[in-house]
């Protein structure tokens, strides 16, 4: 040891150079992103951590690249911040992109530090929350920095299915910082201020002489309404924040564990709702807004819902019933009829699989009359796409139960999870329809012939949709061959499930041998 | 300026607002009747009924412009 080096020297050294990594590009730069409404990456982490409690490290690393001027930009903690921390008392892991050192660009030191707190997160089976503000690789640094890029895809691979994967995009977002959030299971993005693209409005001016806007091409109202790339949008960073921390509410930290159980409801599971009744009309022709049923159901009124402007036909979200998270899935009269197509079976195949890989129940709430016809959907790929939601099913071992509302219509059945699957628990309302058809359609093909040859065809058409409506489209019939296990009142709705949940608490989830599935892509 | 238009192919049942009016968003405008099923077509924004492209009873197409809302 020198003799120049005491404790207290040393101490100041340290305190001099966190002084550093903390100032990322500086004061002028950290103004700037103020003005913008933007948040400094520390700013954003002490946000979204419980207080106090984010331990940062490998703050020190700093770019080994001397090309371009390298030496004098470079800044210790090189664009990025790393650690963990408690939200709501639990472990979580965190980076966070610093867009005010240099461009918040993946280097290849940036790489390895995001990639070594993937390992970490992984090692010890807690969540990862990235918060991406970055325009993707760094040019400087040439090839170099594609290593660390191509890492955090393979790392975000590896822990699909075992850590949940939450990216926030806050800032506008090219290359490695929009396909690494596409891997991960859930995207949020801040209105207005985040964007994400994989070739920006000049490349695409120059190639395709198409003029767009950086918002137009890859805003959040474009991901979250048109391609379903954002779960999520919040109005500000402050927001977006808080958004992470109630979605991770409902998260277990990984496969092997179940998700944390609300304390103390206040939601009595015995509770009945007769409004039911009236929310949902017993008229097929009215249409009715699914969330409000969701909503009377399950712990509070509170629905978490995903991807709510993205294929709107279906809903996907988390609740709770007697504390219990459960992933609902739900049909929506509102859109499209309820008709399932393209869009929603990917929607709803992808949450399905989450929740599965999550130890999440599923509840689907079943109004459905049909798939959504057209030369449209069949060109676009409705048997390919629609197959993902029949695999999806088939697939999950968590806790399946079903509830038939109103109507149980034809193909569309089997993709929301019937008896066949083998759904847990099959529940229907006195009114539902469970039918191949809908009975108008369904009489006119049987009985072509004989309504054309009736004295009276109307007449008797009218007679034999009576006969038929009667003999089978309800409930009743399917529950005598035991397609409904039971048929349930309406506002029996709430206690009914929450038994069905208990009932299923211990279910046994062999597990197949097997690499993987094939799921139709 | 939004523009609304028909999510599929239906007849109108409902006009639920006239030119002039003040929507608010989601607020439903029309009712389209498809698929068996009166559904409500909402503004997508707020602002002010501009003018109305179709009445009740019509019979209309996917992407049919239905109402301008200012």
């Amino acid at each position: 040891m020198n003799e120049s080096t005491t404790h207290q020297s040393e101490l100041s050294r340290l305190s001099r150079l966190k002084a550093r990594a903390e100032m990322g590009g500086g004061p002028a730069a950290i103004d700037k992103r103020h003005q913008l409404g933007k948040l400094t990456a520390r700013e954003r982490l002490d946000l979204l951590f419980d207080p106090d409690s984010f331990v940062e490290i490998n703050e020190l690393a700093e770019s080994q690249a001397v090309d371009f001027g390298m030496q004098k930009k470079k800044v210790p903690g090189d664009g990025v911040v790393i650690g963990f921390g408690n939200i709501d008392g639990r472990l979580v892991f965190a980076y966070a992109q610093d867009a005010t050192v240099l461009g918040g660009s993946v280097g290849t030191i940036h790489g390895e530090k995001i990639c070594r707190i993937m390992d970490e997160a992984l090692k010890v089976k807690a969540p990862i929350v990235g918060l991406f503000d970055s325009g993707g690789g760094r040019l400087h640094e040439g090839f170099f920095a594609s290593k660390g890029v191509a890492g955090m895809f393979y790392r975000n691979t590896a822990a699909s299915g075992i850590i949940p994967q939450i990216s926030v995009m806050m800032g506008p977002c090219a290359g490695v910082s929009v396909y690494s959030p596409a891997l991960t299971d859930f995207v949020v993005m801040v209105e207005g201020t985040s964007q994400m693209v994989i070739t920006g409005p000049g490349v695409i001016k120059s190639v395709t002489g198409e003029e767009v806007t950086l918002e137009e091409l890859g805003g959040a109202r474009v991901h979250s309404e048109i391609t379903g790339q954002a779960h999520l949008v919040a109005k500000n960073d402050t927001e977006c924040l808080e958004t992470v921390r109630k979605l991770l509410a409902y998260l277990p930290s990984n496969n092997e564990e179940t998700p944390p159980v609300a304390d103390a409801v206040d939601d009595d599971p015995q509770r009945t709702d007769d409004t039911l009744e009236t929310i949902v009309p017993d008229n097929f022709r009215k249409a009715y807004d699914m969330r409000k049923v969701v909503r009377r159901v399950v712990d509070n009124g509170n629905f978490f819902e995903l991807l709510p402007r993205f294929a709107r036909n279906i809903i996907t979200g988390f609740a709770r019933l007697d504390g219990i998270t459960v992933g609902i899935v739900g049909n929506q009269p509102i859109i499209l009829a309820g008709c399932l197509d393209v869009d929603s079976s990917d929607k709803a195949a992808r949450f399905i699989r989450f929740c599965d890989a999550f130890n999440i129940p599923l509840i689907n709430f079943v109004d459905v009359p049909g798939y959504f016809p057209g030369v449209k959907q069949e060109h676009l790929g409705i048997i390919r796409h629609g197959a993902k939601m029949l695999y999806a099913y088939s697939e999950a071992t968590v806790p399946k139960i079903t509830l038939a509302l109103r109507k149980e219509y034809g193909g569309a059945v089997m993709a929301m999870c019937c008896v066949g699957m083998e759904v847990d628990l099959m529940l229907a309302w006195p009114i539902a329809k469970l039918v191949v058809l809908d009975t108008a359609t369904a009489v006119n093909l049987i009985f072509r012939k004989e309504i054309q040859a009736a004295d009276d065809p109307e007449a008797f058409r009218q007679q034999m949709i009576k006969e038929y409506d009667h003999k089978y489209s309800n409930p009743f019939h399917a529950a005598s061959n035991m397609l409904v296990d039971k048929v349930i009142a309406p506002g029996e709705t709430r206690p009914q499930l929450i038994k069905a949940l208990r009932m299923l608490k211990n279910k046994a989830r062999p597990k197949r041998s097997r690499r993987h599935g094939n799921i139709p892509l | 300026m939004t523009e609304i238009k028909a999510p599929m192919p239906g007849v109108i049942c409902d006009v639920k607002v006239k030119p002039g009016d003040t929507v608010i968003a989601d607020q439903e405008v029309l009712t389209l009747e498809a698929m068996k099923m009166e559904m409500p077509i909402a503004s997508t924004a707020a602002g002010t009924v501009a003018e109305i492209k179709c009445g009740k009873g019509d019979a209309v197409q996917g992407g049919d412009l239905l109402v301008v809302i200012k």
